[in-house]
């Protein structure tokens, strides 16, 4: 009877994480299709490599592609400044209502439907008169990334010893130096998966960065999402799995710090020692 | 000495809730403030007006936020009935096959949000390579025709909210302390009385959280009923983005958003209440 209970259970997960993953198979197995007269369709026609090369020439694509990159990068250089300061204050902060607006603020961020928050940013910056451009779009994609960070640093912090700050300000240590000596380098690998979650988030944003883009700024999703309004060619599908690469890629790195991290957290004293 | 610290902690605060006041607060509240004002030929102007809330609460706009309303609802409840399920099965693992088992639900949130969508396109339409496949095995006794219909919006909304489901339910269930279920076991209880009376409500406030995180962008769901529901049954999120690239009202689709963060603020309001009534019971 157990047994058979926890077969129940086992297929039905299985099934879910069949169900979950079978899209990004299809999306895989079409960017092989034929389709026709250069358009894809859902009826599998052949198998062909041609759509490889063809997404390497597709000037559009390329661009956008490296608007996504250049956006993405930029916009987690400043979720990594201010992020971490959200995340570290969550948790250091004296004020105990202090505390409790930010993760308000924090849980706001996840909380507001990205077409609220897209929407408004783009009325604002009609109403300021600030022309759409690569900045815009890159300061636009900062909150959600912040309420990552912030979370995944407030998961680290919460575990630090604030008598090791104390211990430095008595020493004389000055608050750079604490900041730079003492707390930074145990925070280090919480950044460095926040930021590498951000990033993956950034570069995927398509709500938000849909009504933020223009002609001229273009990121991949949003290109994307664009040429499905007439049939796309399967190029759009071989981008689509370069995407997903080196989106794995990202998070596995990720996860690889985190892991690395948590291995190491029992000698972090000694490391602060020297 | 302390001062100087607290000077710190505080340069910790302020400088996110500056970036965060500019570029979002602020725009949040420059919505609000277009949400009264009135759509002019090639302007607005500004003022206290409640005519874009009177639009979008009645006729169609009203009949779409019923619908998206209702939408959201049901899919994020299907979302919690497959989820809660997997979540039990990654909680009773342990070691590295627990954690497996919560990277293979996880993974797939984070590959490209449209590239999912658009496979599932492919694979609610006719003649896809899966549909072709089973039917030479004779799985399947009929094409798969789904797309453009409701259903495919519901299946396409919990397949992407699915793992977002799933994390609450397992952290609430893996802290659950096993000396609670075997306490009652050793009290004579079966296993179904044990998921009933122990194990399922010391769960709710994670289900809460799972719902909360599910119904929320779901509502605002833009993408998905696009490009799985075709031309009919319009959510939301469509007819707001129509608002601002379409038909350039910017008044009557800041309206809209005001009225879906209300709704929003509703339920965060709900589940918070939710979840102290489940705390209170528990302690």
């Amino acid at each position: 009877m157990i047994f058979k209970r926890h077969t129940i259970l086992a297929s039905w997960y299985w099934l879910s994480a069949i169900f979950l993953f079978t899209p990004i198979l299809i999306s895989i197995v079409y960017s092989f299709n034929v389709g026709v007269l250069g358009k894809q369709t859902a009826r599998f026609t052949g198998w062909t490599w041609a759509w490889y090369p063809a997404a390497w020439h597709d000037v559009s694509l390329c661009g956008a592609l490296e608007t996504s990159f250049l956006v993405a990068a930029a916009a987690t250089a400043i979720v990594v400044i201010i992020g971490p300061m959200l995340g570290f204050a969550l948790v250091r902060h004296p004020a105990a209502k202090m505390r409790a607006a930010l993760l308000g603020l924090t849980f706001l961020l996840i909380v507001v439907p990205e077409i609220v928050i897209g929407t408004s940013l783009l009325l604002s910056f009609a109403a300021l008169q600030v022309p759409l451009g690569p900045a815009t779009l890159i300061v636009s994609v900062t909150p959600g990334g912040i309420a990552v960070m912030a979370l995944v640093v407030r998961a680290r912090a919460s575990t630090l010893d604030a008598h090791l700050e104390e211990a430095a300000a008595d020493l004389g240590s000055s608050n750079l130096q604490t900041a730079r000596l003492i707390i930074f380098p145990q925070l280090r690998p919480a950044i460095l998966t926040g930021a590498l979650l951000a990033y993956a988030f950034c570069f995927d944003n398509l709500i938000i960065a849909s009504f933020l883009t223009t002609a001229t700024t273009n990121t991949l999703p949003v290109y994307l999402y664009g040429s499905l309004q007439y049939q796309p060619s399967p190029t759009v599908y071989v981008a689509a799995g370069f995407v997903f690469m080196f989106t794995s890629a990202l998070l596995g790195l990720a996860g690889l710090s985190w892991h690395l991290a948590s291995a190491r957290r029992s000698d972090l004293p000694k490391g602060i020692e020297t | 000495m302390h001062r100087q610290r607290h000077a710190f902690i505080h340069f910790c605060a302020g400088i996110p809730l500056v970036w965060l006041g500019v570029v979002f607060i602020v725009p949040l509240l420059i919505s609000v403030v277009f949400s009264f004002g009135t759509n002019t030929f090639g302007g607005i102007t500004f003022g206290f007006t409640l005519d874009n809330y009177r639009t979008a609460l009645s006729g169609l706009y009203l009949a779409v936020l019923a619908r998206t309303i209702a939408f959201a609802a049901g899919a994020s409840f299907t979302c919690l009935v497959v989820a809660y399920p997997v979540a039990y099965f990654i909680a009773g693992r342990t070691g590295w096959q627990r954690t497996l088992c919560l990277v293979l639900i996880l993974l797939p949130y984070f590959s490209s949000f449209l590239i999912r969508v658009m496979s599932l396109q492919i694979l609610f339409s006719r003649d896809n390579i899966l549909d072709a496949w089973l039917q030479r095995l004779h799985f399947a006794t009929g094409p798969l025709d789904l797309i453009n219909t409701p259903v495919a919006v519901l299946v396409g909304m919990v397949y992407a909210y699915l793992p977002i489901a799933t994390v609450p339910i397992f952290l609430v269930l893996e802290r659950i302390p096993p000396a609670l279920r075997d306490a009652s076991r050793d009290l004579g209880a079966s296993y179904w009385q044990r998921f009933l009376t122990v194990t399922f409500p010391l769960s709710l406030p994670g289900v809460v959280t799972s719902a909360l995180l599910t119904i929320v962008p779901m509502l605002g769901e833009l993408v998905i009923p696009q490009l799985l529901g075709g031309g009919r049954g319009v959510l939301m999120g469509q007819i707001i983005s129509s608002q601002y690239l379409q038909a350039q009202n910017y008044p009557l689709g800041a309206s809209m958003a005001v009225i879906l963060m209300l709704i929003v603020g509703v339920l965060l309001h709900l589940s918070w209440w939710l979840g102290r009534r489940l705390e209170g019971r528990v302690r």
